[in-house]
């Protein structure tokens, strides 16, 4: 009994160790951060289990839960990174700590021609040097790399969103300047104060929780006619990128004294600077907001939640608002607001120090960036989720809109580690499916196709194909890309202070005696001015060191 | 008597005179029954006092806690010379004082209430739905309060339709309002759970104390006045002690859900200002000082706290 218990033993022992040779083939079990919020996928979800027949891999997925930084704060400090690990908008905090590994070692154009071919146009702006000096990758952007001409159907960055009951309502006018938005918003409120059940609507909501308060503080950039910079103003037309912080310039003035001035004429609601982000999507999701200067990815669900409940007329329509000469001494200004296709530097999976297995991870990624894949993550399994006719993918209406049900998507889609993978965007270019669109969204088809019957007669009535004639065409970008994207680290402490005193004084000054406002303003100013100073400085320096990088000087 | 006594005596002196290895080791079990609890103290409140060489560097993970250059007192000259520092230790002190005041006064008073009541039923049930909200979640407790205090929330319609105010007060917008909004949620939720140990310090009272204090006149109230309280007030002290051993810690869950950034001045507290600068901003250094100062006024606070009890004669903890 004994020996056999000992023989026993000795083959399991034995058994142990041959995984370990073949480790390769070996399943794995990745453990995955994604530095947002999102839904643990289902068990029995089809596309992971493709993932894991043909490459052996599971994943296990930890979403943000509270705040991005001192999630990835604990995480440093503790060392405790997962293998693939997506820092969400703070990335730069894990790579100036060294928590990722230079993806250069494992890429090449010999190894991995796929993943080449997909960064190799943008190396530029992607391939870094670090203090040594060595060229460095440690992030594959998980959206911005395209191929063919740019496809815009709608605004997904910001702007200033309206109803679309609202300019309905006003005859469809033409909206362009921030006064005509904000009398639009005023005289639709006097004339409806409240919804069909009674609610009353609310005029203009600003979102400022957190880091989502950039919905209080990057207006003035838009209004005067430049894209997403953070919050700094860059002169593109001056030579040396003129940097500066604007929010504390007499420009901005204009902004918040118009918000003021809103504010008492009972469009803004005092309970707009307290409420969290779930409070907001439940109020845009109810429908009597008319409108907020957001950007449209953030308020997706809200957006999903109205046409679920078909109310089309409540869903919003993207502006693009500059300030009117008034306010500009007489001049004229250009909007801005939808951009040249740009790579979304540093943001998207990393693969981390801690992760025993980096070659197989990109590896994996190689594969998946054939066609193949690119379309199961994409659109699904043909014949069940899409199907093709005459070389065009296609959708029916029902699996068209099975995509917006949140239930499905954690079954059928894997979209908590597509979102932050290398993938495809824009149009196929070669192969048997040319001429159609990666993302289902884009496809002419299906945009026009399945969009319903109010958004077509009201896009009819404006005379457009498409909600992006709302806005000018994409404008490419200077060659320092959006500042928004740079990191500033090294003032983090400045910076800070910067936002703390916005966050405090702005609606501080939104909600004061219009007597006061002046007096307020000047405190604001002199208030700000130390922590704007070093920061302004500092980006400038560092807009001006990206255009560097770019233009190759 | 006194054969007694010299009897106890003998018995007592040799054990006085054994020395400490010898007392030791007539104790062995017990002091082996110890070592957990030693070792743990050890491990994990004496061990970890080795990072607050932190307080004195400037940390970065990367070059851990032997490779980071030190800087001297740089992180406490920056810490103080910070506005919002300043005023978190202020916001702490006087939410604090607002939690102990109105807790102790809430729970000693709903358990002299409690105690006089004598329908068994009625007082468990009052008792079990005072202290059933302890154990909801501070998150929940304080989306009911955006909720009842927002504009157009159960208090402000309340108050506009009696006439009190004519326009919405922005309870949560407003930061003179913050504290007192802290005190009373803090109060609602953990009313009855603090009952519990007043009650039970109640129930060990002597009846005969009640009854001998009826029998000199002594009516409802007096009794109260000249037994109730007196009676707990050995628990009270020793609680009053240990919750001022607590007074740097003013929660940080209420302030950091219920807060926004237009009462930040108000709702900032030490522990809130420790996370933000010290783990989302990467300034462990910094945060490790102010968690070292709080320590050391908690430490002042405790043992003043104990002489002045010691002082006036009353019950001490250490």
């Amino acid at each position: 009994m004994r020996k056999l218990l000992s023989a026993i033993l000795v083959l399991a022992m034995i058994l142990s160790l041959v995984p370990m040779a073949l480790a390769d083939e070996e399943p794995i079990t990745l453990t995955v951060f994604r530095g947002d919020p999102g839904d643990q996928p289902a068990d029995d979800n089809k596309i992971y289990k493709l993932i894991e027949e043909r490459f052996g891999v599971r994943f296990e997925f930890e979403f943000l839960a509270g705040d991005l930084d001192e999630k990835l704060g604990m995480m440093i400090a503790g060392e405790d990174y997962p293998d693939l690990f997506d820092g969400g908008n703070s990335a730069d905090l894990i790579i100036n700590n060294g928590a990722l590994i230079n993806l250069l070692d494992y890429i090449n154009p010999e190894d991995t021609p796929r993943l080449w071919a997909h960064i190799e146009p943008q190396k530029a702006r992607l391939i870094e040097k670090n203090e040594d000096g060595e060229d460095v990758l440690y992030i594959i952007p998980n959206y911005g790399l395209t191929d063919g001409d740019q496809i815009v159907n709608e605004v997904n960055g910001p702007a200033f969103f309206v109803q679309k009951q609202v300019l309905a309502w006003a005859g469809y006018p033409q909206i362009h300047t921030l006064n005509e938005y904000f009398d639009l918003l005023q005289n639709f409120l006097a004339a409806n104060p409240t919804n069909e059940d009674g609610t009353p609507y609310i005029g203009f909501d600003i979102l400022c929780e957190d880091w989502r308060h950039f919905c209080l503080i990057n207006p003035v950039q838009h209004l005067m006619g430049r894209p997403n910079d953070g919050e700094v103003l860059v002169d593109v037309n001056s030579p040396d990128f003129h940097t500066e912080t604007f929010i504390d310039k007499p420009y901005a003035k204009a902004y918040y004294k118009k918000l003021n001035e809103a504010f008492h004429n009972g469009l803004i609601s005092k309970d707009t600077f307290v409420m969290n982000y779930d409070q907001y999507i439940a109020q845009l999701s109810s429908g009597i907001v008319l409108g907020m200067f957001d950007q449209a990815w953030d308020f997706g669900n809200a957006t999903a939640a109205l046409k679920d409940a078909k109310m089309d007329k409540n869903t919003y329509v993207a502006l693009g608002l500059v300030y009117d000469p008034e306010y500009v001494d007489g001049r004229e200004i250009e909007e801005h607001y939808v951009n040249g296709s740009l790579p979304n530097v540093r943001r998207g999976f990393g693969i981390s120090v801690n992760c025993q297995c980096p070659e197989r991870i990109i590896a994996m990624w190689e594969e998946m960036m054939s066609d193949e894949w690119q379309l199961i993550f994409n659109w699904g399994i043909e014949g069940e989720d899409y199907y093709v006719e005459d070389g065009r993918l296609l959708m029916t209406e029902e699996q068209y809109a099975q995509r917006n049900d949140s239930t499905w998507k954690i079954h059928n889609r894997a979209l908590a580690f597509f979102e932050s993978s290398p993938k495809k965007q824009g149009w196929i270019l070669e192969g048997e499916y040319a001429g159609n669109c990666w993302d289902p969204a884009n496809q002419p088809e299906i945009v026009l196709g399945l969009m319903n019957e109010y958004d077509k007669e009201f896009l009819a009535a404006y005379g457009y194909s498409k909600f992006a004639d709302f806005v000018n065409p994409p404008i490419e970008l200077a060659p320092y890309g959006e500042a928004w994207q740079i990191d500033y680290t090294p003032v983090d402490v400045e910076h800070q202070d910067f936002l703390d005193i916005q966050d405090k004084m702005l609606p501080e000054l939104i909600m004061c005696d219009p007597a006061d406002f002046d007096a307020l303003w000047d405190e604001f100013v002199e208030k700000i001015t130390p922590s704007a100073t070093a920061f302004g400085e500092y980006m400038w320096q560092a807009v001006q060191a990206e255009a560097a990088k770019v233009l190759g000087e | 008597m006194s054969s007694i006594a010299k009897g106890t005596q003998q018995n007592i002196r040799p054990v006085r005179k054994k020395g400490f290895w010898r007392t030791l080791g007539g104790q062995w079990q017990l002091m082996l029954m110890s070592v957990p609890m030693l070792l743990y103290v050890l491990l994990f409140n004496y061990g970890p006092m080795w990072g607050w060489i932190t307080a004195f560097q400037d940390y970065k993970p990367k070059t851990g806690l032997l490779g980071s250059k030190f800087v001297g007192l740089q992180n406490f000259q920056w810490l103080f010379g910070r506005e919002d520092f300043i005023n978190s230790i202020r916001n702490t002190l006087a939410m604090s004082v607002i939690n102990l005041v109105f807790g102790t006064v809430s729970s000693i008073l709903l358990a002299v209430l409690l105690n006089e009541v004598r329908n068994r039923g009625f007082k468990r049930t009052v008792q079990t739905v005072t202290y059933l909200p302890h154990f909801l979640s501070m998150v929940i407790v304080v989306g009911m309060a955006q909720n009842i205090f927002a504009s157009n929330g159960a208090i402000n319609n309340l108050l506009m339709s009696v006439g009190l105010v004519k326009s919405p007060v922005f309870f949560l917008g407003e930061g003179k309002y913050f504290w007192w909004l802290v005190g009373v949620i803090n109060v609602w939720k953990e009313v009855g759970w603090n009952t519990i140990i007043y009650i039970s310090a109640m129930t060990a009272i002597d009846p005969c104390l009640y009854e001998a204090a009826s029998i000199d006149g002594a009516g409802r109230f007096n009794r109260i006045l000249h037994v109730t309280l007196p009676g707990i007030k050995s628990t009270f002290v020793i609680l009053l002690i240990m919750n001022i051993g607590h007074l740097m810690e003013a929660g940080f869950e209420i302030q950091y859900l219920l807060g926004s950034s237009v009462v930040m001045d108000w709702s900032q507290t030490i522990d809130i200002f420790v996370l933000k600068y010290g783990i989302s901003k990467q300034q462990y250094g910094v945060a490790t000082a102010a968690g070292m100062f709080k320590s050391v006024v908690a430490i002042v606070l405790l043992i003043g706290a104990n002489y002045v009890s010691k002082r006036l004669g009353e019950d001490t903890l250490i």
